[in-house]
């Protein structure tokens, strides 16, 4: 069936259309809200056609490619507009209509009464449209447009309520749409280098060779080019295959939240709560993911880049599980684990383990999305509070929602037999047995303890004790925000079967694009498997109990508002360093906005109005003013001094002449 | 026969009384009589070195001077009355809307 190749081209198309009929046509919240779903729907629709397509032994093609036009032509420099759908695309996809549907629906309702539903779900759409283009572009700077493309939706959706002031937990939304914009340039100037070094090196942006244009792919030039150097002029030489991953790498981080430039997801949560789910949980985070799955030849080839990715991804995850153990905001508590989870994928796909990685990614995409949905959901029935210090006893009052909450949470801690134990343990014993990195499996351990530890918190101090504020009455969530929760917990409770231990679907699906070896399974690995699971799992048992056990019955009289955790008394400064995500905002605050304020304010109050203003462009004028000034007194406007003046001048040429000789 | 320095003489001190006239008097009707005199001081002059050097050249320049003067004279006159008009006021020190 090669002819039906194009309709991967509609997988974009969908959504597309939905943002221009959105923004362009429909001025009216319901038909916004449905056709935006609609066509989400129907990209997931056309996703699943893909995919049998690809998976039909007609095709006869290692992917479905469609080339819509030639991009870009300067001399050898030529880029397509073309998508690619294998089987990695092919599951991206699926988690992004799939997963991105149910949001759309959950968000008909959650947006009810919202001053501009229509932008909202304009933005939504062009969202899941440039998301579509990041992981189905066949080139990286197709690839590079979605990946902007996603950073400008984000930047639009954390502003949504730009003219607010202040929305819980304090955070000023316009403020930090600007934060989320200016810290992912930092790394998108970093994917930029790396084009160009791709370019420059391998002589195309293409992953794959692209008859029609006439270039070759640059992901099966890794190999021949592993021992090539880049001249850095006076710095030096540096592996090229090293410089284009580390550069990647600072992309990663960027757009992935990584430390040291997770700062930004944390305020991101000023956006609306459907936002965070589909944007900073489920898909746009996880773009850093895929990027390196997508570019895992040439991580294959680059040593030296692994090691930092590892140290990178593992320092994120036990930062950021730290800081969301302290937080009293309930997106805050899920923005950081996002960022947390997020480093167990980035160690993931370091250590080589993408499909770990890409299973992480899928099964965090569910249960991170219901996650946020059921915390919109209590958000939304609590009448706007997020501080969990007003909750309590949602238990009774919103039991459906405390259900899903509670699957969501305990897949988040990693609690048998739950998507996010089999993941969570995939990426583990992929780092004690595949890696043979035994420090970095028992450092994510260790986190999953941490991450229990406030999953366990965040139940007790939602849905147990007393309702500490009574000044509302919860309600649940009417059926349109429901079902969605209840599909999501769903396959939150099968995700695991995906990759389930002897069976590896994932592995088997994905083995054609990332060429994993297969893991054998002797008893040695068997034993070693079970009793790395047993413990991690007596880990999170525990860690989440006592979470659990603390702020539900020991703490229970002592959480107040506006009061501190009862734990500073006991853990003190690490506490309160652990609640401002160990500084980095005041790190930046101190090294780089500050010295920047000060630079500019010399550079537009001195520099520019004394130096360029002051000295370039008045003072020449200021100069022809002065000299005119002294020669203004001889224009006096008196006739008769002028005919003196005159007769003066005759008087002196008549008598040179007359004298000259 | 008068002798042409007596005639050049009595030029350098027609034109002198003009230029001193420019100079001095404020009215500007006064100021214009006293361009008149040099120019028929010059006038003079020509007329008196033409008969010197028997060449009539000198006459016709008369001419051609008397006729430029009369232009000259029409077209400040009518810019006098002008002036006079708006200023009320024929006293050249009090028209000095060029000063710098």
């Amino acid at each position: 069936m090669p002819q039906l190749t194009w309709i991967i081209a509609l997988i974009p198309f969908f959504p597309l259309l939905g943002f221009l009929l959105n923004a362009f046509l429909i001025r009216n919240e319901r038909q916004a809200g449905l056709v935006a779903s609609v066509m989400v729907a129907l990209s997931f629709v056309v996703t699943i056609a893909s995919m049998v397509i690809l998976a039909s032994p007609l095709t006869g093609q290692p992917r479905l490619s469609v080339m819509l036009w030639e991009w870009i032509r300067i001399g050898s420099f030529r880029v397509s507009f073309g998508f690619v759908f294998d089987q990695l695309t092919a599951v991206m996809a699926l988690l992004i209509t799939g997963v991105g549907g149910l949001i759309h629906v959950y968000s008909i309702s959650y947006m009810r009464g919202d001053i501009r539903p229509v932008r909202y779900f304009a933005y939504l759409n062009l969202f899941v449209a440039a998301m579509l283009i990041l992981v189905m572009a066949d080139n990286l700077l197709l690839l590079f447009l979605g990946w902007e493309g996603v950073g400008l939706c984000s930047f639009l959706l954390i502003g949504h309520w730009f003219e607010r002031h202040s929305v819980p937990p304090g955070i000023v939304p316009a403020d930090a749409a600007v934060k989320a914009f200016v810290v992912n340039r930092v790394g998108d100037a970093a994917l930029l280098l790396a084009m160009a070094a791709i370019f420059s090196r391998m002589g195309s942006l293409n992953f794959f060779p692209n008859q029609q244009l006439g270039v070759p792919g640059y992901l099966e030039r890794a190999g021949e080019l592993a021992f090539t150097n880049l001249d850095l002029g006076t710095f030096g030489a540096i592996g090229l295959i090293s410089a284009i991953t580390f550069l990647m790498l600072i992309a990663v981080t960027g757009k992935s939240a990584q430390v040291p430039l997770y700062i930004w997801l944390p305020d991101a949560m000023a956006g609306p709560t459907p936002v965070s789910a589909l944007i900073h949980a489920a898909t746009m985070v996880t773009a850093g993911v895929y990027l390196i799955a997508r570019n895992h030849t040439l991580f294959a080839n680059a040593g030296g880049t692994s090691g930092w990715i590892v140290a990178i991804g593992l320092l994120t995850a036990f930062l950021a599980a730290t800081a969301a153990a302290t937080q009293w905001d309930i997106k805050r508590v899920l923005a950081f684990s996002t960022i947390s989870q997020l480093g167990y994928m980035v160690v993931a796909v370091g250590l080589g383990g993408y499909v770990a990685g890409m299973f992480h990614l899928l099964t965090h995409g569910l249960f991170k999305a219901l996650l946020f949905l059921a915390a919109g959901a209590i958000i939304h029935g609590t009448h706007e509070s997020q501080d969990m210090r007003k909750m309590g006893g949602l238990k009774d009052t919103m039991p459906t929602t405390f259900r899903v909450y509670l699957i969501g949470a305990l897949a988040l801690a990693g609690i048998f037999p739950l998507a996010g134990f089999w993941s969570k343990d995939e990426i583990i014993s992929h780092a004690w047995f595949g890696a043979q990195n035994p420090g970095a499996a028992i450092l994510l351990m260790l986190t999953s303890g941490v991450t229990a530890f406030y999953v366990g918190r965040q139940i007790a101090l939602v849905f147990y004790g007393k309702q500490r504020d009574n000044t509302y009455h919860a309600h649940e969530p009417d059926s349109t925000m429901r079902n969605p929760l209840l599909i999501l917990a769903g396959l939150t409770i099968i995700g695991g079967l995906l990759n389930i231990p002897g069976l590896h679907f994932l592995a088997t699906y994905l083995n054609p694009v990332l060429e994993e070896r297969e893991v054998v399974y002797d008893t040695g690995r068997i034993i070693g498997q079970v009793a790395l699971a047993v413990v991690t799992l007596a880990i999170v048992g525990g860690a989440g109990y006592v979470g659990w056990y603390l702020y539900a019955k020991t703490f229970v009289q002592r959480i107040k508002l506006g009061k501190d955790d009862p734990l500073v008394r006991y853990l003190g400064d690490l506490w309160r360093g652990a609640e401002i995500g160990w500084g980095f905002d005041w790190f930046y605050q101190r090294i780089v906005i500050r010295p920047y304020r000060e630079v500019s304010l010399f550079l537009g109050d001195v520099f520019d109005k004394q130096g360029i203003d002051g000295m370039l462009v008045d003072g020449p004028g200021r100069l022809v003013g002065r000299m005119a000034q002294s020669l203004r007194g001889a224009q006096s406007g008196f006739i008769r001094s002028y005919a003196l003046m005159f007769l003066v001048g005759v008087v002196i040429v008549l008598g040179y002449f007359v004298f000259r000789s | 026969m008068i002798p042409t320095t007596y005639f050049v003489m009595l030029s350098a001190v027609l034109f002198t009384i003009g230029v001193v006239g420019v100079l001095i008097r404020r009215n500007a009707l006064v100021v214009f009589m006293s361009i008149e005199l040099m120019l028929n001081s010059a006038n003079l002059a020509l007329v008196a070195f033409a008969q010197a050097r028997q060449d009539v050249g000198g006459q016709v320049l008369v001419f051609f001077v008397i006729v430029v003067a009369a232009a000259e004279v029409a077209v400040g006159l009518a810019l006098l009355v002008a002036i006079f008009h708006t200023k009320r006021t024929t006293n050249i020190d009090e028209i000095s809307t060029l000063r710098g």
